[in-house]
């Protein structure tokens, strides 16, 4: 029992050690440019699909789920402005955060748990090439600002469902349904969550890399990394957007 | 050859992984320049350990290891991988990156320590080098389109293109069959020859130990049990290490 | 290392998309909140704001055309509202244009509201001072609703004071409407009065067809004509007296009987005329005594 609990702070004091070398790495020349342009490919655009079809059916259904309340007091008109509020501020950096999470997160945590259980790591070390700033820094860099961009497509494409779900009962033009989404929006809704993204995005790159990149050799070990990256990227995910909407309700 | 300084020097290595896992306990070896040096010992003595302890992949405990005359604990980052890029070292299965063609395999190390390289004289490395260990054919396939044989090939081509003086080899042979097993001895030896390497060869192939020793070292119990040539081995009074010729 | 290019220009559009997309959000949120764009600024004062806060909507003939930039104290009876206001709309706002705020329905937030001004007035210019339109507060509403209130409860007692003494007091009302004897009385003196109207008819009748002296007094003409001449016979009888008096004043026996008589009468003019003078003086002091008590009389 003492022994798992100090286990449990021995792995997060190396988490934290991790971070630090991170900084560390990240603000030593020269950057690898080259991998970190290809991260941003694999973590951004192709996963932009993914996150596409489920920021459409959160629009779609958040607002078909709201709508019933809302008609009720007669306050339709305020449904596109609701769930574009919904969608921005919680639902789709929530829910774009939790599928990267399972995508980008648990890629890297295999695929870096591969390198190092067949030694691929260890060669790059060999031949002086520096792994971490080659693996680590490009991809914890490229998921950090990839994030953030797939949650501003998550949010378009979920108001665009919220504009679908809308005109299944009811009519409204997108001219007019843009108007209501944007009266109801302030930068309060926007700034806020998007800074959340990006320490969404940094955690998500950050605990796949540890993951991946602190596995144990063996092949089992792999599929271990691949899953506590999901796991405990999941986890941090809730706790940052807790903490977020704390701070933001301490300071505006 | 036998009267040169030793390039490599091993003096009371130590290494244990947590309290009760001792697994070297003050081991010496020194390895002569040009000398190709085949170190036994069953599974989990602690050979791939002794050899990463050669470029710091992993940290010795206690004890002194001098390669080209440096003492290694003493050296920065940067003073360590001036070290590490006149050394090669081959892993058990090649560690192919597996995202990157053989080419691009090839290439990486060269565009990072070969900034000056023209676009021409990295093909030119590249192929001239596949060439050594035959595989020309397979400059444009991925790494898991290569077989065990073919991925080991590819593995010591990627060491040898920046031409480095010592070779390291962590089970060369081991997965293959006997006459791929053959081939990689045979390439073993032809490298050297072209190359003038050094080598330390880790294995447990008795056929490959046989071709490529110059002396052979055998580790048990965290020490050097052993060592000497193959042949003197082979008739040793020790029935330890007479099993290993069997 | 060629083959990058493959995939180089999705990652650029894909990038390119997002930043695109997130600025141009931006930019409406912001043109939303009037953060860019040309604008100018406008002041009113009020009394009180009724809760406006900074960020409400301005609005003009119906459209939003800005918002409350700030709210500043000037005074313990004064705030002074700043506006931010589309460039757009400033040919359209009249100098003596009026600001006003109300709620964006019952349950929705503040809005200021201008109420365009007259055709012939300049238009605003940065920085202008509109007049403001007190708000109707809830609690004037309150107020006014209570007054009236109180004025119902007021007549209503009066009503209630009215009807009880109508049904138990002991006036005329009340006995018309609860005395049976008093109205069986009520009833036969009414039934008298036609009695005697009904006499007083007959009456009249008789006196205009009949030839009594009444009768003829009313009716006929030659009576009233022999009434005119001896009237006027009368009248130069009294002429001739009058001429016989003076005539008999003028002679000399008589004229001492005559002075004795004047003499006593102008005495008598003297004595009434003192009396007179006595009674005035003391009006005038009462008046101004009067004065004196009720000055704010005499102010309003
Ligand atoms: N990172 C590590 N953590 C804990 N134990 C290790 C680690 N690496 C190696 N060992 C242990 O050290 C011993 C020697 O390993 P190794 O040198 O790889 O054996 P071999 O001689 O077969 O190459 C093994 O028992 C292995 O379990
Ligand atoms: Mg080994």
């Amino acid at each position: 029992m003492v022994i798992e609990i100090k286990n449990t702070f021995d792995g997060i004091g190396e988490f934290v050690l991790f971070i630090f070398r991170f900084f560390k790495e990240l603000f030593k020349p020269p950057l690898e440019l080259r991998e970190f342009v290809k991260q941003c490919y694999v973590i951004g655009y192709k996963s932009l699909p993914l996150v596409a079809i489920t920021g459409f059916i959160m629009g779609l259904v958040l607002t078909l789920q709201s709508r019933p309340t809302l008609a009720e007091f007669g306050a339709e008109s305020w449904l596109p402005g609701m769930v574009a509020l919904s969608l921005i501020r919680e639902i789709a950096p929530v829910i774009t955060a939790l599928i990267c999470a399972g995508k980008v997160s648990s890629g890297i945590g295999a695929e870096l748990g591969s390198m190092k259980v067949t030694e691929q790591i260890d060669a790059m070390e060999v031949s002086a090439i520096n792994p971490f700033k080659y693996l680590v820094v490009t991809r914890i860099l490229a998921s950090t600002l990839m994030i953030p961009l797939l949650v501003v497509f998550a949010d378009g494409i979920g108001i665009l469902g919220g504009f679908v779900g809308y005109n299944i009962h009811s009519e409204l033009n997108i001219v007019r349904y843009n108007s209501l989404v944007f009266e109801t929006l302030g930068f309060v809704d926007i700034f806020p969550a998007t800074i959340k993204t990006f320490f969404f995005g940094f955690f998500i790159g950050t605990i796949g890399c540890f993951m991946g990149f602190t596995a144990s050799n063996g092949t089992e070990s792999v599929g271990k990394a691949a899953n506590s990256a999901v796991v405990y990227a999941s986890l941090a995910i809730f706790i940052i957007d807790m903490l977020a909407v704390q701070l933001t309700d301490l300071i505006f | 050859m036998e009267n040169k300084s030793p390039i490599i020097e091993i003096k009371g290595l130590y290494k244990s992984f947590g309290k009760d896992k001792d697994v070297l306990k003050g081991v010496n070896i020194h390895v002569k320049k040009g000398e190709n040096l085949v170190i036994l010992g069953k599974s989990g003595s602690g050979k791939s350990i002794t050899i990463k302890c050669l470029v710091r992949l992993v940290e010795a405990d206690r004890g002194e290891i001098k390669v080209f005359g440096t003492d290694l604990s003493k050296l920065d980052n940067d003073e360590l991988n001036v070290i590490r890029l006149r050394i090669g070292f081959l892993f058990q299965n090649g560690a192919l990156y597996d995202s990157m063609t053989v080419r691009e395999n090839l290439g990486f190390p060269l565009q990072r320590h070969r900034a000056e390289f023209t676009e021409s004289q990295v093909n030119l490395a590249i192929e001239e080098t596949l060439e050594s260990v035959g595989l020309s054919e397979a400059i444009d396939k991925m790494p898991s389109e290569l077989s065990g044989g073919m991925r080991k090939r590819v593995g010591l081509a990627r060491t040898l293109i920046l031409k480095p003086e010592i070779l390291l080899y962590d089970e060369p042979t081991t997965g293959l069959d006997t006459i791929t097993s053959r081939e990689i001895s045979e390439l073993i030896i032809s490298i050297q020859k072209k190359y003038k390497t050094t080598s330390i060869i880790i294995t447990h192939d008795m056929a490959c130990a046989k071709f490529t020793s110059n002396r052979i070292v055998i580790l048990r119990d965290g020490l050097v049990y052993t060592e000497g040539t193959y042949e003197t081995l082979e008739k040793s009074e020790d029935e330890w290490v007479r099993s290993f010729f069997i | 290392m060629k083959k990058d290019v493959g995939f180089r220009w999705k990652l650029g559009m894909f990038v390119t998309a997002g930043i695109l997309f997130f600025a141009v959000t931006i930019y409406f949120v912001g043109k939303q909140k009037n953060l860019f764009g040309s604008t100018f600024h406008l002041k009113s004062h009020f009394k009180t704001v009724s809760g406006l806060k900074i960020g409400n909507n301005v609005r003009f003939s119906g459209i939003n055309i800005g918002t409350v930039d700030a709210i500043e104290m000037i005074s313990d009876t004064s705030v002074m509202v700043d506006l931010i206001i589309e460039k757009s709309a400033q040919p359209f706002i009249k100098t003596d244009a009026k600001v006003g705020i109300s709620s964006d329905g019952l349950m929705g937030e503040k809005v200021l509201v201008i109420s365009p001004g007259t055709f012939t007035f300049k238009s605003v210019k940065d920085n202008d001072i509109l007049t403001s339109k007190n708000a109707i507060e809830m609690e004037d509403l309150m107020l006014s609703m209570k007054k009236s209130i109180d004025n119902v409860a007021l007549i209503s007692d009066n009503l209630a004071q009215f009807s009880y003494k109508v049904n138990n007091g002991d006036g005329a009302l009340s006995k018309m409407i609860s005395d049976e004897q008093f109205s069986s009385t009520l009833q036969s003196t009414l039934v008298n009065l036609q009695n005697s109207s009904n006499e007083f008819a007959k009456f009249t009748e008789s006196m205009n067809s009949g030839k009594g002296a009444l009768s003829k007094l009313v009716t006929d003409e030659k009576f009233g004509k022999t009434l005119d001449s001896t009237m006027m016979n009368l009248k130069t009888g009294t002429k001739g007296l009058n001429e016989t008096i003076d005539a008999a004043q003028n002679s000399i026996l008589l004229k001492g009987y005559f002075k004795k008589k004047e003499k006593a009468a102008k005495q008598i003019e003297i004595k009434k005329a003192n009396a007179l003078k006595k009674k005035n003086t003391t009006i005038i002091k009462s008046d101004s005594t009067k004065r004196l008590l009720t000055p704010k009389d005499s102010i309003q």
